[in-house]
């Protein structure tokens, strides 16, 4: 599948604002059955410095520094990519999740590819005895560790209510995780607080679903934002799966940054000397190439 | 302890004896703990040998002029006020040194400071490997599991060179002794060790407390460490004349008079993230003078906070871009962000391999046994002596020495079940240990020697030359006798090390103790612009505090000769209204004793002479490092003085008596600043704020005191508030007239009180400030003071419309806004820094 995509990013102060210093995160990844083909950002008022880099997971950022005052900043980034994942596993295949939690306990390396980073707390995934005890029921003595992760996916997406009225990017994940609410975000963070409870590897990814749904199917939640999702390690490699719609990930995710949770691949994220209220619009298109947009 | 006198006994005997009855009576009965190693005595019982020359010299002197000594050094502490607080907490608590020194013979010493300073080395190596190629992870030499979900594994500085060569610049170990009596480590610190300042400071008062003694015995010096850690620093810059910053974390920290006193000792600058600036690859300080760029910082705030762009967003003490920075080599970091990582307990079980690995030699100085529990060999064993094993998270330091205690050491069954189902869930996040016993050091109570637990923190500094240790250290010992680490949270005195010089007295040839200041250093051309701001309001606050107080002497004394009895005469009158909306008290009725009480001592009003001394408090504690000593006793004498419980709150001359002591002390300030602040660092901004609010009280008081109908009481009030009754009758002696009085107050450029003299101050002090271009454009502040400046000048007392005054008044409020814009780093726009966050 090719898409075209356009993620715009619109600031609003009060107050004029003489400095800003931010870090995108906004490019489509390569690899996992992805094929990024252009990658464009326009950002408004023109940046003083620019400069671009592979973060420690891998993800590509632009760090920016802009010190013309202004009151509206803008970005404005559009990419190309295609996107062609194999099938899901499954289910009934794969290690038994007691094998892989003692498989990281042993893993040799501290690479960006190891899965030890996703095995431990992290900034915005505290680690909770009641999301711990919650995912239990997924995963008897000797089941597989990715039926498990599937099965905690779906009864999060059961259990759980889309709610964008419920929750803020600041919401912790107790609260959300109390209220059985939120979006996409607070759906992925609690998934991954859950296996991590029990010593499994997981991922927060960030990136973008289909605006429309191929013919006859639904349209999915998070179509018209930046959208989030898990991946999982079972032992030997990740498997993508989307609490928000309780779906395992295939081609109509496209995936931007991959981190430990929302932390580490916030879209922006940054500072800025200013005072005063701040508004904020975010308008995602996600457009098929071979359909007519 | 059968031995020991009843207290009576030994009261009687204290008067009488001579040294060598007293050094046995100091020892007689002196027990250690059974099974733990002591400091006095050896394993055989008896004296070590440093200990006995000690109290050799020590018993020289009569217990009680021991005790007065030592209640000397306390009161030191008190004064200058080497204190330390909790986040959050609005006052300090005084430190409490109190103990007799540590004391550590050279030889035993030789092999402490080899094991800290390989300790050091050994964990640069493994800081390097974390943070570069990974290799000891790979091979399993340490578990990579934990480093992985360790919060000090700062990601964003993997593959980071550390500009200047090395991660760890500054390293300190916890000691104890073992139940063997070999010294081992009980924790390591990498993050950013606090206490060489304490260190410091508990040296210069014992050796003012027991000269004699120090003298006598040799002690190693600390001041030749310090200078080596400071060129260690300089080392790390690329340019000649390093500019060095201390970057603290700020005046709410627990430790920032530590850092104060460092600072100063060391000529660093002191700096909060709001006092930097990254900017087109450098790294710079906002100062008066424009941004000056910094070559080395040497931080005192944890690594995830040093950057809200890259590492912790929620940080406020760090600034945007440092990571950038060090990445690309504009500033050296002393420690690097992320060496916290190897304070972790996790780490303990693994060193001794490592140390052979990548330095090759074995482990001079052992930690505590330790096994990470998620290790599948060594689950089993920890599993069978779960009761007897304590255990810690593994991403915590191995032994929280003072403040954290062990899981397990008398568990409940609710702390066992949640510690065996994080073992059975989580096993990777925790380590097992023994259950740690520290060992003792003698304490004088006042008549005897008795044994109490402690802990020695061991300093070391890296430097041109190789690591090298601090000759003494920053010992902590509990005031109870229990010694499980738990214990030692509360009640912990602060204890100078003193280091026995190998060699006799005689080697070393002077007996006269050598200076432990470091050479002076001057850093010109540095007042950070948040400083400039805190001595501005600290002169501000200082004389609207003597405004206040003038005032309420008036309102109790009538004015001297004039009798003003009754509450409703006018000039009272005036007085209480003033006193009312400068918010110094509830109400503008009420007996004038009563009123006095509010405006001298009531914090709860925000205008009080109280709260504005307090005020003035506050911003001089954000200012340890500029100010002296006597400054800082004079602040808080003023505090007493104010805070004093009022022994008979009607009693009129009472009152008065407190506000002239008061008096005294505000007077003693404005001198202290005029004679003993260094004219490069910032006293020029303490005078503004002085001037700049004398200024605008004075155009006050001659508005309500001065007017068009004035009457004598009235004049004679306004002539006492700006202090000039003497002057004015030494000049005009046919009594109070409007003219006369309003020339004196306001006009006169030879009265230092008058509005006129205040606002020439300005205009010096502001010519005398470094000039932002050199175009030769005055700038704001110094354009309003020259045009207020012509209008004072073209004035006359006889014609002088009162509204001129009152738009006086505006103009030194519009100056006082330019001098914070220009100057200050809010400015009248605050521009505080905000996170952006965008909503998926």
């Amino acid at each position: 599948m090719l898409y075209r995509l356009r993620h715009v990013t619109a600031y609003a102060y009060r107050n004029p604002v003489s400095f800003a210093r931010c870090v995108l995160r906004l490019a489509p990844a390569e690899g996992q059955g992805q094929t990024p083909l252009s990658h464009e950002v326009v950002v408004e008022p023109a940046p003083r410095a620019a400069a671009e880099r592979t973060d420690f997971f891998g993800n590509r950022t632009v760090s920016l520094t802009v010190e013309t005052p202004h009151r509206d900043f803008r970005i404005d980034a559009q990419s190309r990519v295609r996107v062609e994942r194999p099938p899901l596993p499954d289910s009934g295949t794969g290690l038994a999740w007691e094998e892989v939690r003692a498989r990281v306990l042993t893993y040799p390396g501290l690479g960006a590819d190891a899965p030890l980073h996703f095995a431990g707390p992290s900034r915005r995934v505290p680690l909770l005895p009641e999301v711990t005890d919650y995912a239990r029921a997924s995963f008897p003595p000797g089941g597989g560790a990715y039926a498990g992760a599937y099965d905690l996916m779906r009864r999060v997406h059961a259990d759980f209510a889309f709610d964008a009225a419920a929750t803020e990017v600041g919401t912790p994940l107790a609260e959300a995780f109390a209220g059985r609410r939120g979006v996409c975000q607070d759906f992925s963070h609690i998934v991954i607080a859950a296996l991590r409870g029990l010593g499994l590897p997981a991922a927060y990814v960030s990136g973008y679903l289909r605006t429309l749904p191929p013919p006859g199917q639904p349209r999915l939640e998070g179509a018209d934002a930046s959208h989030a999702w898990v991946a999982v390690w079972c032992g030997e490699g990740w498997i993508g799966l989307d609490p928000t719609n309780g779906i395992g990930v295939q081609n109509d995710h496209i995936t931007v940054a991959r981190g430990r949770d929302y932390a580490d691949v916030a879209p922006v994220a940054g500072i800025i000397a200013g005072s005063g209220a701040q508004s904020l619009s975010v308008g995602v298109d996600v457009v098929p190439e071979d359909e007519p947009a | 302890m059968s031995e020991a006198l009843a207290p009576a006994e030994v009261a009687e005997a204290a008067h009488h004896d001579g040294p060598a009855e007293r050094l046995a009576r100091w020892t007689a009965g002196y027990a250690p703990l059974p099974g733990l190693p002591d400091e006095l005595v050896s394993g055989d019982g008896a004296l070590r040998p440093a200990w006995d020359r000690f109290l050799r010299r020590l018993a020289g002197l009569p217990d009680g002029e021991i005790a007065a000594r030592l209640a000397a050094a306390g009161r030191h502490i008190q004064d200058t006020g080497i204190a330390y607080r909790a986040y959050g907490e609005a006052t300090e608590r005084d430190w409490p040194l109190g103990a007799l020194p540590l004391l550590i013979e050279g030889a035993e010493w030789q092999a402490i400071a080899a094991g800290v300073a390989q300790r050091a080395e050994l964990l640069e190596a493994v800081l390097t490997d974390l943070y570069g190629e990974g290799a000891l992870a790979r091979d399993g030499l340490l578990p990579a599991a934990a480093a992985a979900v360790d919060p000090e594994f700062l990601r964003p500085l993997v593959g980071v060179a550390p500009p200047g060569g090395r991660h760890l610049h500054f390293y300190a170990a916890d000691l104890g002794r073992g139940p063997d009596g070999a010294w081992r480590v009980l924790a390591d610190r990498t993050q950013a060790p606090s206490g060489a300042g304490h260190a410091l400071e508990n040296r210069l008062v014992m050796a003012r407390a027991l000269p004699e003694v120090y003298g006598a015995l040799d002690v190693e010096r600390l001041a030749p460490f310090f200078q080596a850690f400071r060129d260690g620093l300089a080392a790390a810059a690329t340019r000649e004349e390093p500019r060095i910053g201390l970057m603290t974390s700020g005046p709410y920290s627990d430790t920032y008079v530590e850092q104060a006193v460092l600072s100063r000792y060391l000529g660093l600058a002191l700096v909060e993230g709001d006092d930097l600036l990254v900017r087109d690859g450098r790294v710079s300080i906002r100062t008066v003078a424009g941004l000056k760029r910094v070559d080395v910082l040497w931080r005192r705030i944890d690594g995830d906070f040093v950057d809200p762009l890259e590492l912790n967003p929620a940080s406020r003490l760090g600034a945007p871009g440092l990571v950038e920075a060090l990445r690309a080599g504009a500033v050296a970091m002393g420690n690097m962000p992320g060496t916290g990582l190897v304070e972790s307990a996790w780490l303990a079980a693994s060193l001794p391999a490592l140390c052979w690995r990548l330095l090759g030699e074995p482990l001079r100085l052992p930690g505590l046994p330790t096994w990470w529990c998620g290790d599948p060999a060594r689950r089993a064993a920890v599993l069978e002596q779960f009761d007897y094993l304590a255990f810690r998270p593994a991403a915590a330091p191995a032994q929280g020495a003072f403040t954290s205690r062990a899981f397990g050491e008398g568990r409940d069954a609710a702390e066992t079940a949640r510690l065996r189902a994080v073992l059975r869930d989580r096993p990777g996040d925790l380590v097992a240990h023994e259950p740690v016993r520290l060992s003792t050091a003698p304490v004088w109570d006042g008549t005897r020697l008795v044994p109490r637990p402690f802990v020695l923190r061991v300093f070391a500094a890296a430097t041109p030359e190789g690591w090298q240790v601090m000759p003494g250290g920053f010992c902590r010992i509990s005031e109870s006798p229990d010694v499980r680490p738990v214990a030692m949270g509360v009640g912990v005195r602060a204890a100078d090390v003193w280091v026995l010089s190998p060699g006799s007295t005689a080697a070393q040839g002077s007996l006269l103790p050598a200076s432990d200041r470091v050479t002076v250093r001057r850093v010109p051309g540095l007042l950070p612009s948040r400083a400039a701001d805190n001595l501005f309001w600290l002169g501000r606050h200082l004389e609207r505090t003597e405004a206040v107080i003038r005032l309420t002497a008036c309102l109790l004394d009538g004015a001297g000769s004039v009798s003003m009895a009754e509450e409703d005469r006018a000039t009272s009158a005036r007085i209480r209204a003033l006193l009312h909306a400068w918010g110094a008290v509830p109400s503008a009725t009420g007996p004038a004793a009563q009123l006095a009480l509010h405006a001298l001592s009531d914090g709860t009003q925000w205008g009080s002479g109280l709260s504005h001394a307090l005020s003035a408090r506050r911003n001089a504690a954000a200012l340890r490092e500029r100010l002296s000593g006597e400054t800082w006793r004079a602040l808080n004498a003023l505090r007493a003085v104010l805070e004093a419980p009022a022994e008979s709150p009607d009693s009129e001359a009472a009152l008065l008596d407190r506000a002239e002591r008061a008096l005294s002390l505000t007077a003693a300030l404005a001198g202290l600043a005029q004679e003993n602040m260094n004219r490069a660092g910032g006293f020029a901004f303490v005078d503004m704020g002085r001037r700049v609010e004398r200024a605008i009280n004075t155009c006050r008081f001659a508005l309500d005191f001065g007017a068009a109908g004035a009457s004598t009481d009235d004049l004679g009030v306004l002539l006492e508030l700006v202090d000039s009754r003497i002057s004015y009758g030494a000049r005009y002696i046919l009594g109070v007239a409007l003219a006369p009085v309003r020339d004196m107050v306001l006009l006169d450029p030879f009265n230092p009180r008058s509005v006129a003299f205040q606002v020439e101050r300005l205009a010096e002090r502001l010519a005398g400030l470094p000039p932002l271009r050199q175009d030769g454009v005055a700038e704001a502040p110094a354009r309003l003071v020259a045009g207020l400046s012509g209008v004072i000048a073209g004035a006359e007392a006889g014609s002088l419309p009162l509204e001129a005054v009152a738009e006086w008044e505006m103009r030194l409020w519009e100056i006082a806004e330019a001098i914070g814009a220009r100057y200050f780093p809010g400015g009248s726009d605050a521009a505080r820094p905000e996170t952006l966050a965008t909503l998926a």
